[in-house]
């Protein structure tokens, strides 16, 4: 453990707090345990039991991020609010930027859009920002679409590929293998991580924005075009951050949940419990809005130049890890 | 095998070329699917090949042995060893390795890592006690904490140090980072 990061991290949390606060953010705390979740085909999720003498046993979750309660709230008239919570993500790979359990902060502001949040964030990073922080962290922001990077890092016109068939060939033709499996969205992911994610600058934090639709997500489509309205920070190379302009249309919100939970049942591990009525709070009444989601842990690693995770975690999960280890080895 | 089992230092086979992985990371691009990214050497020619696949993509692991051999000397193309089992004694060319020569000390044993009769990799131990051939001694008064310097170990690698290191003494190195750890009294 790196004690001396005790205290880096408490100054680092308390400013946050006080950026949302100054801004009229409310803060908001949401159960870590829920009955309940939203099918996420991606993320594997950690189950336990609810287990009573009286009232028997239930199925619950350890959350993957607060979203579904924050916009329960949200639906009640919450105005904007924020949250930083512990969020947990089974089968998260561990090394040097993951831990299965992190902290996240979350927050949603009330009639804005994707664009609108990076101003906040920007925001956010300047009222981090003091004499010591690493240039890497330097606001203005360096901003370009997917589509820009795509054209200019590999001069691929995505607006081109908008078929599996098509996707691939380019794709192939960079030298990648392709496996018959792969979806459009795997093969984007394979040729984003191999050629684009890796060039990426570091002197300023990089925002790539409007990704393509075809990657499902609750962030509402750009109208007229095959892009979604969503964001990701990247400083430092290290993802930071994601936005969403959020789906706010019912329908929309229940065709991407029902598919997602179709994508979530042929290949999850635990396939959670699904709160089938959880579009409805999408009705007239709920608003406009726009939501990031920011890992704390990375924050504080770049804030301070930690290169791992795990230097600025207190008890790291390989910590953990190598305790069952040695357990089992007195068990033989 | 598949690709999320990747572990650093494993020899991997790619396109028919035997490759050591020398950093694995994983990375979940947007709460995406995941993937791993990794650094591989090739002990040929020391390339570095960066590559970047899907936690269930299948690869191919070698199956690779191990030996112990004494490293004699390194002349322009070559590290020199001895296996110590069998006393013969075989070079490794230089290319696939030359960053580790900084790191090798004349008489030392080595694990080195084998496939189909050809060296893959040497195994540096991860922390190693050197001693210090060349350093300036600080400026007198200089208590400024954090204060360091630079010095020479017997291999020939610079490393930064505090200022209270002296010649002839030793010291640790974290060999991945190649940074100084601690003094280490006899």
């Amino acid at each position: 453990m790196n004690i001396d990061i005790i205290t880096k991290r408490s100054h680092i949390i308390g400013q946050i707090r006080s950026f949302f606060q100054t801004n009229e953010y409310v803060e908001v705390e949401t159960p870590i345990l829920a009955p309940e979740l939203i099918p996420e085909s991606t993320i594997e999720v950690f189950e336990t039991t609810f287990s009573s003498e009286f009232h028997g046993d239930h199925q619950f979750y350890l959350i993957p991020s607060p979203e579904v309660f924050m916009k329960k709230l949200i639906s009640k008239g919450s105005g904007n609010i924020y949250q930083i919570t512990k969020s947990f993500r089974n089968s998260e790979q561990i090394g040097k930027d993951h831990n299965p359990e992190f902290t996240m902060l979350e927050w949603y502001t009330i009639k804005a859009n994707y664009l609108d949040s990076i101003k906040t964030i920007e925001d956010l990073f300047i009222s981090l920002t003091d004499k010591n922080t690493p240039s890497y962290f330097k606001t203005p922001f360096i901003k370009k679409s997917i589509e820009e990077v795509f054209k200019e890092y590999i001069s691929i016109d995505l607006l081109k590929c908008q078929t599996r068939t098509l996707i691939k060939k380019e794709a192939q033709e960079l030298g990648l293998t392709i496996e018959k499996t792969d979806t459009w969205e795997d093969i984007f992911n394979r040729i984003f991580l191999n050629f684009i994610e890796p060039e990426l600058p570091c002197e300023n934090p990089v925002v790539l924005y409007n990704y393509p639709k075809q990657i499902v997500c609750l962030a509402k489509e750009l109208k007229g075009t095959p892009w979604r309205e969503r964001w990701e920070l990247y400083v430092n190379g290290i993802e930071l951050a994601n936005c969403y302009s959020e789906e706010t249309d019912s329908s929309s919100v229940k065709n991407i949940l029902e598919s997602e939970y179709i994508k979530k049942a042929s290949s999850g591990r635990v396939i959670p419990d699904i709160d089938s009525d959880y579009y409805l709070i999408f009705n007239k009444d709920f608003p406009e809005c726009s939501g990031v989601a920011l890992g704390i842990d990375r924050l504080v690693m770049l804030l301070t130049g930690t290169s791992s995770i795990e230097g600025v975690i207190l008890f790291p999960f390989s910590d953990t890890v190598k305790q069952i280890k040695i357990t089992e080895d007195l068990l033989i | 095998m598949k690709a999320g089992a990747i572990d650093k230092g494993m020899a991997l086979l790619i396109k028919g070329s035997p490759f050591i992985v020398v950093e694995r990371d994983f990375v979940n691009p947007g709460k995406g699917s995941a993937f791993v990214r990794l650094k591989l050497k090739s002990p040929e020619t020391g390339r570095v090949l960066k590559e970047t696949m899907k936690t269930q993509d299948n690869i191919e692991e070698i199956s690779v042995e191990d030996k112990e051999c004494q490293y004699l000397y390194s002349d322009e193309e070559a590290f020199h060893f001895m296996d110590t089992q069998t006393y013969d004694q075989f070079e490794i060319p230089m290319e696939g390795f030359a960053d580790y020569k900084l790191l090798m000390r004349d008489g030392d044993t080595y694990k080195i890592i084998m496939w189909e009769e050809r060296p893959l990799d040497i195994i540096i131990p991860f922390k190693v006690v050197y001693e210090v051939t060349e350093a300036f001694d600080g400026v007198k008064g200089d208590t400024v904490q954090g204060a360091s310097k630079l010095v020479t170990i017997e291999t020939g690698l610079e490393v930064k140090v505090p200022i209270f290191i002296k010649q002839g003494e030793k010291i640790m190195i974290n060999t991945e980072t190649r940074e100084y750890v601690e003094r280490v009294n006899n």
